[in-house]
């Protein structure tokens, strides 16, 4: 009855290039996001790699002092924010939806928002290395340095700008999961039958709502100090340089959880399946969840220890910042008791998965010790701290974000990865990054400063830097090999099963490899936990269904959201280069002004059109699905 | 349209038309905490940790008479816009208070 | 999904909750004013960190007007209670009623901003720029703020008064009227504790 109407509409299909700029389906965008956080991984990483070059020597001149400190900002912002976020999203988009047995998220349109702003701040950011004002005062931009007395070029403007517009994109899209996991669910999937990634993958998304807004206020009030001579952080003129500090914290402790925890998810997931067991603890381990996300926003003062808080502060920090060890711990056991007794496989996703383990522990490890207030004193500042956050960082989230490509590739794109060649690779990552960042917690604790261009020889620093930039190259080769397996495994045809590891546990491995543009023919009916292997064991071959098959409702695709994300590129743009450019036909606005208004005009009056223009959707008929299911009809 | 104003019966669920008083009586007990408000401060000459105690009591009070009546906070199915709301509330909070009583003073 | 089932006259008596869409999007606002809280807050921590730093410029007991805040904060409650009124002429399905309740939002609105812009107009003569010290540059960022947000919110209910008057209350439109209607209380209630923390603290010697 409903359907006689909608079917009135045109349905808009594009094909091609205008596909991938309009879709809206969650899958697509999936794949959007691990394109774009790919390619600024490969950007991140070459920068880590010239990075290595400069420090394999002592004295080293390869680049200049000047470079060197835009590698090193240009790689950690890069890196965190358009590579690690995105690609944690890529997987979010590709599997949540699934996982939940929905068909689609809550809202496709804003989804596809998201994606569009996130990239446009990203390109923004990184056009800085064309322009030639790269920021250069670090990924935290501390203040005073980069107030316009010491970074005086376009550099951290491109920061500020970059990241405000790629910080929109990635909190609608928080917003977008919260909301599709708490409405979008299939009947008698409860909260407690959620796979552990759909748990993680909620948390991280609250995580994001309640962190970036913080980042926005310390992003504008930086960028209100650079253009506009507020004072903020310029204490000449009443300002608090150790506010920045503060709000940038508040922003970026939870951002660390922000980046873990979904890999806590995904790891969650693989040893369970390749142990061929239900994850032990399942009730601690969401219970553990919450709780690291919760105690995320009470520690952000342990990264300022050293700036003269005082010592209850300091005490109380420190003890909050230890609490955290308790419910990692509780993760880190679940896992080892999910492997204990199972007839474990060690596939190329486990082998990451299981990697992740002992290296996440010795970073929770350093991460008690740098917790100690009068340590951290003497941790402070050395490649103790970089050694610390890369084992997080790289041997938590990136073995992580790998485990998740090569368990999810088949579903994501019906091709199952070479497994011969991902196990090769693993094993050249993994040893190639312990290389990397094991003798940096020795180079810390002798006294290496981080941030240095140079060092002097005769300081015991060498060989240790010489080791650390031969793992990076492993590393650097590991991820060619990655890309390498890639590109073979398009080379192959098509042909993953539904549930290509015959161990599948979860709803999104009883559906076609890769998922139809509407998941699920019939929304399935959850009965337990692990939902498919419980009918599994039930001696069922997929799930039963919770409605008849009939015609399904899809969203339109659109083009508004990349116009409103290419309008804040160009508003971002002109915006900066307001204070440069002449006069716009002898009005008191710049050139740049009168592109930034058009650029904000193009954003606005998107908004405007789909707020005007009612989406209709259109409907995928029976006969299609039915075709699709193998011509049951 | 008129033919709506009908039964709850008929349509399952709470469905009674509700009138403007109670939304009327929020209005005057935010105006009036508002009024205290200004008056604590106009009037002077009171201790200032005290002036500052009524005036976030005031505030914080107006505020959690506005969400409940005039945002439907006390409404069912707001479970999730409650946790929502209050995480950022207490985010906010423990933050402002970190930020004032430990940092700057 | 079934965003036809109901025409016109058939409206159930929540049509903001009617659809799975509209659903949606009202969980999905109150998640986004749980971030908006966030916004502010660090907003006001910036200005309490701030707030003594004024340099040379006026301190806040010389340069602020109770007078001027207490009508400002008398025409933004009033137009939070006539918003109110607003969604429940929607859920009575009065349309006509609806637009007008939102036309009035709307103009109270207005005379806020206007208020606002001639506040800072004044300020600005006194010598309290956005530049002249971090107090001055916290307030107006924060005042600021919420003063964008309400320009918004004007623009918004201004765009949905066209758009109801031209597609009528339908499972569509409803939804968006709600949405404005909690953001426009949000606002309200972040002015509370503007006027409080902001101006009367300030009045505080």
């Amino acid at each position: 009855m409903a359907h006689a109407h909608a079917h009135g509409h045109a349905v808009k299909r594009y094909s091609g290039i205008m596909d991938w700029l309009t879709t809206v389906d969650h899958k697509k965008i999936g794949i959007l996001y691990l394109i774009a956080g790919g390619f600024f991984f490969l950007v991140g990483g070459l920068e880590a790699i010239l990075i290595r070059v400069q420090l394999w020597q002592p004295q080293n001149d390869f680049v200049s002092a000047n470079t060197y400190n835009e590698l090193i900002t240009m790689h950690g912002t890069t890196m965190i924010f358009l590579a690690a976020m995105p690609l944690l999203f890529a997987l979010m988009n590709a599997v949540i939806p699934l996982q939940i047995g929905a068909r689609d998220v809550a809202f496709p349109f804003v989804n596809s928002l998201g994606f569009w702003t996130f990239l446009f701040g990203g390109l923004l950011l990184n056009v800085s290395w064309i322009v030639g004002s790269v920021p250069d005062a670090g990924w935290t931009s501390y203040a005073p340095l980069a107030g316009t007395t010491y970074s005086g070029n376009h550099g951290v403007d491109y920061y500020v700008l970059g990241l405000q517009i790629a910080g929109i994109g990635t909190l609608i899209g928080g917003i977008n999961f919260l909301v599709t996991i708490i409405n979008m669910r299939a009947p008698g999937m409860t909260f407690m039958r959620m796979p552990m990634f759909t748990w993680a993958a909620f948390i991280t998304s609250a995580l994001i709502l309640f962190a970036f807004p913080a980042l926005t206020v310390g992003l504008a009030a930086l960028m209100f100090d650079r253009l506009f001579g507020a004072n903020f952080f310029d204490p000449s003129a009443g300002g608090n340089a150790v506010l920045w500090e503060h709000i940038f914290w508040i922003f970026g402790h939870p951002e660390v959880y922000i980046l873990i925890l979904p890999a806590f998810g995904i790891i969650s997931e693989v040893i369970s399946t390749f142990s061929r067991k239900r994850l032990f603890g399942y009730s601690s381990m969401v219970f553990a969840t919450i709780l690291i996300g919760f105690l995320g926003f009470m520690v952000w003062a342990h990264h300022m220890f050293t700036t003269g808080l005082g010592p209850i502060a300091n005490a109380l920090f420190s003890i909050a910042t230890m609490l955290i060890a308790v419910p990692t711990g509780i993760k880190i056991f679940n896992w080892l008791f999910t492997m204990w007794g199972g007839s474990i496989k060690f596939t190329a996703a486990n082998l990451y998965a299981v990697g992740f383990i002992p290296t996440f522990v010795m970073g929770g490890v350093t991460g008690v010790m740098l917790a100690a207030a009068p340590a951290d004193f003497q941790y402070h500042d050395s490649y103790f701290v970089v050694a610390h956050f890369h084992y997080v960082i790289v041997g938590g989230l990136v073995l992580g974000i790998f485990a998740g490509l090569h368990y999810w590739w088949p579903k994501m794109f019906g091709r199952v990865l070479n497994e011969t060649l991902g196990k090769l690779t693993f094993w050249m990552f993994f040893i190639g990054f312990h290389l990397t960042f094991f003798v940096q917690h020795f180079l810390g604790l002798m006294g290496m400063p981080r941030r240095i261009w140079q060092y002097l020889d005769g300081l015991g620093f060498n060989e240790m830097n010489m080791i650390s930039t031969v793992g990076a190259i492993m590393m650097g080769i590991g991820t060619i090999m990655f890309l390498i397996n890639v590109a073979a495994s398009f080379a192959k045809p098509k042909t993953a099963a539904f549930d290509p590891w015959e161990d599948g546990r979860t709803l999104e491995w009883t559906i076609p490899s890769p998922a139809p543009e509407y998941n699920f023919a019939q929304t399935p009916l959850v009965r337990g936990y692990d939902a498919y292997w419980k009918e599994k064991m039930e001696g069922r071959s997929g799930m039963t269904p919770a409605e008849p098959i009939g015609p399904i409702h899809m969203p339109s695709p659109s083009i508004l959201p990349f116009c409103m994300g290419l309008g804040l590129f160009i508003a971002g743009f002109g915006f900066m280069y307001a204070p440069d450019w002449g006069h716009f036909l002898g009005t008191p606005l710049t050139m740049g002004h009168m592109i930034g208004i058009v650029g904000l005009l193009i954003t606005f009056t998107s908004m405007l059109l789909r707020s005007v223009i009612d989406d209709h959707g259109f409907h995928i008929e029976e006969a299609e699905i039915l075709k699709d299911m193998g011509g049951k009809a | 349209m008129a033919a709506n104003g009908s039964s709850p019966e008929q349509s399952g669920r709470r469905h009674k038309v509700e009138g403007p008083k109670k939304h009327i009586v929020a209005f005057v007990f935010s105006i009036l905490l508002t009024f205290i408000a200004f008056a604590t401060v106009i009037g002077g000459e009171i201790n200032k940790d005290f002036i500052y105690i009524i005036l976030l009591g005031t505030a914080v009070l107006q505020v959690f008479v506005q969400m409940a009546f005039w945002m439907h906070m006390k409404d069912r199915g707001h479970r999730f816009a409650i946790i929502g709301i209050l995480s950022g509330v207490f985010i906010v909070f423990t933050c402002v208070i970190m930020a004032e009583y430990w940092v700057w003073w | 999904m079934s965003a036809h089932t109901h025409t016109e006259g058939q409206l159930p008596h929540e049509p903001e909750k009617a659809t799975l869409e509209g659903r949606n999007k009202v969980l999905g606002f109150w998640l986004f004013l749980g971030g908006e809280t966030v916004l502010f807050g660090t907003l006001f921590a910036a200005f309490l960190a701030l707030r003594d730093s004024v340099m040379d410029g006026p301190t806040p007991d010389h340069l602020f007007d109770l007078g001027l805040v207490a009508i400002a904060t008398a025409i933004l409650l009033t137009s939070s209670l006539t918003s109110v009124f607003a969604i429940q002429a929607m859920h009575r399905h009065e349309t006509k009623a609806l637009i007008n309740w939102l036309i009035i939002t709307v103009l109270l609105g207005l005379g806020f901003l206007g208020l606002e812009i001639y506040e800072f107009y004044h300020y600005v003569l006194e010598g309290h720029g956005f530049t002249t010290s971090a107090f001055s540059s916290s307030f107006y960022t924060l005042v600021g703020f919420h003063g964008a947000h309400v320009l918004f919110g004007i623009l918004w209910i201004t765009l949905l008064i066209i758009q109801l008057k031209r597609k009528g209350l339908t499972v569509v439109t409803a939804p968006k009227v709600y949405v404005a209607g909690m953001y426009w209380h949000f606002i309200d209630v972040v002015w509370v504790f503007i006027f409080t923390v902001v101006y009367l603290m300030g009045k505080v010697v």
